[in-house]
């Protein structure tokens, strides 16, 4: 009799610590595609920004023609549907690489840079990718989670029956890595 | 560097001939409550020895009522001085400090700002403040006081109740204008429980509060100072960028104590506790002395500096 309720009592111990594996594996992959849409949301931001932009400073700005078409062609590739999630990254690196060459060649045009318009775009540009910054750092704060039960005893056995395979982190690119030269940001204002 | 570089200059024109007056009028109180005291304390032995049965209540409450009559009389001569001197001399010093800003000795923080701040208990019994600064600095709106939160306790000895007051803050309250717009909450407080318990003060930590959730930022160091509670992870974050937290830790350690901040209502509050009583005279030693005041140009200096430590007038977002 006793060692039947052992075996119970051993079964019932291992289900709910099972199930309390389990709950948490979910919640934490919850966890990372809620930071992924959050990402998404800022790429949103920042495709219905580009336009604007382009359009700010293709009247001023005679000699990048070509920048901007590229942004703008990029921008087009990157909102069309059939894309790999590998391509749409590239895509956004080049995109964020093209709008800071953009910031910098307003430098060479004065009359630009003292446009309110242009003024209030760039605001809003800073302002979108510095939350696109911070999506991205949610994103990877949530894959470490994730990451750490995948791997962890005794979770990784749960996780290894579920399927659930390690994320890979954003790379987040060099110029978000470094902190915020003011200074330098106010000059180029 | 210029502002102490003129102080010199600027305290011989300015403050050296007030301070004296001051000063003169500090010597002249002195003796008159050193008479005060002395004959205070004179009525009171007289009291004791002359009326018979001291052991009387009604009695024995004489030369207690005296000796408080001594001590009122003291603060009401002393304070006619420390009052000039706050409006005369710390006015002054702080419009040399910065020509946008406004002080108000009499003034403080308002409680419904104390609380809005989120970073203390809701139930706040007294509030006191006192030596308001307020004004524009730069871009950045600012005020900030000395600030005195306590709770009320009710205690029962015997058949009658007993009010006793416990501090929730005692110290610096600033609020300024933050550089972003945000709709959320979010909250740096000091992490007690991660340098006490270590990895189980994580837990202990996550297990929450009314603050929101807790976020778990990337930057070890700031980290192990700080816990973060939010309402929005990736607001919290978009405030809480690599360079700001990095400014934070530089701002606690030049400060060398606990600090408190809230972001709420695209405002910041930082809560600073002190256990000084600010911008005084000294009753005892000159205040017609250089030092002395270059010490509360240094401390009015490290307070406005806030705004430059948080890298608060830097604007390139959409908030003008």
């Amino acid at each position: 009799m006793t060692w039947i309720i052992v075996t119970i009592s051993i079964i019932l111990f291992t289900l709910l610590v099972g199930i309390a594996f389990y709950n948490s594996l979910i919640k934490k992959k919850n966890d990372v595609e809620n930071a992924f849409a959050s990402i998404d949301v800022m790429l949103k931001k920042r495709y219905d920004l580009i336009p604007a932009i382009v359009e700010a400073v293709k009247g001023y700005m005679k000699h990048e023609r070509a920048l901007l078409e590229e942004i703008t062609a990029l921008r087009a590739e990157a909102i069309s549907d059939n894309i790999t999630d590998d391509q749409r990254v590239d895509l956004e690196n080049k995109i964020g690489k093209g709008l800071s060459e953009l910031l910098v060649a307003v430098e060479n045009y004065p009359d630009l840079k003292a446009s309110h318009n242009f003024l209030h775009l760039q605001g809003s540009l800073n302002e979108v990718e510095e939350q696109l910054a911070a999506s991205r750092r949610f994103y990877n704060a949530a894959v470490t989670l994730f990451n750490n039960s995948v791997e962890v005893f005794p979770s990784n056995i749960i996780a290894s029956l579920m399927n659930f395979r390690r994320k890979s982190l954003f790379e987040i690119p060099k110029a978000e890595r470094t902190n915020i030269d003011a200074k330098e940001l106010m000059e180029r204002r | 560097m210029s502002r102490f570089k003129n102080f010199r200059e600027f305290y011989e024109k300015e403050l050296r001939s007030d301070l004296e007056i001051i000063d003169q009028k500090r010597k002249r109180v002195n003796r008159r409550v050193f008479c005060i005291l002395s004959l205070t304390a004179m009525a009171v032995t007289a009291e004791i020895l002359l009326i018979p049965d001291t052991l009387d209540l009604l009695r024995g409450m004489i030369p207690f009522l005296t000796g408080v009559a001594g001590m009122i009389l003291t603060g009401i001569f002393s304070r006619s001085y420390r009052k000039e001197y706050k409006k005369r001399i710390i006015a002054r010093l702080t419009n040399y400090v910065d020509e946008g800003l406004t002080y108000t000795p009499e003034g403080s923080v308002s409680l419904s700002g104390f609380l809005k701040s989120g970073i203390f208990p809701s139930q706040c019994d007294r509030f006191r403040g006192e030596d308001h600064f307020t004004g524009m600095m730069g871009k950045t709106a600012i005020e900030f006081s000395e600030v005195h939160a306590e709770q009320r306790n009710r205690s029962e000895s015997g058949s009658s109740q007993q009010n006793e007051f416990t501090t929730i803050f005692r110290g610096l309250f600033i609020v300024a204008d933050f550089n972003k717009h945000f709709r959320t909450r979010t909250a740096v407080l000091p992490d007690n429980a991660e340098r006490i318990f270590g990895k189980f003060g994580q837990s202990l930590q996550s297990i929450s509060s009314d603050r929101g959730k807790l976020i778990r930022l990337e930057d070890p160091l700031f980290e192990k100072e700080f816990c973060v509670y939010g309402d929005d992870q990736v607001e919290a974050r978009y405030i809480l960028t690599p360079s700001l937290m990095q400014r934070i830790m530089a701002f606690r350690q030049k400060w060398k104590t606990r600090i408190y901040l809230s972001f709420r209502d695209s405002n910041v509050y930082i809560a600073i506790p002190l256990n000084k009583n600010l911008f005084e005279m000294r009753p005892f030693k000159t205040v017609a002395n250089y030092s002395f005041m270059e010490k509360n140009l240094r401390f009015l200096i490290l307070l406005t500096d806030i705004v430059e430590d948080l890298n608060l007038n830097t604007r390139i977002w959409t908030k003008e």
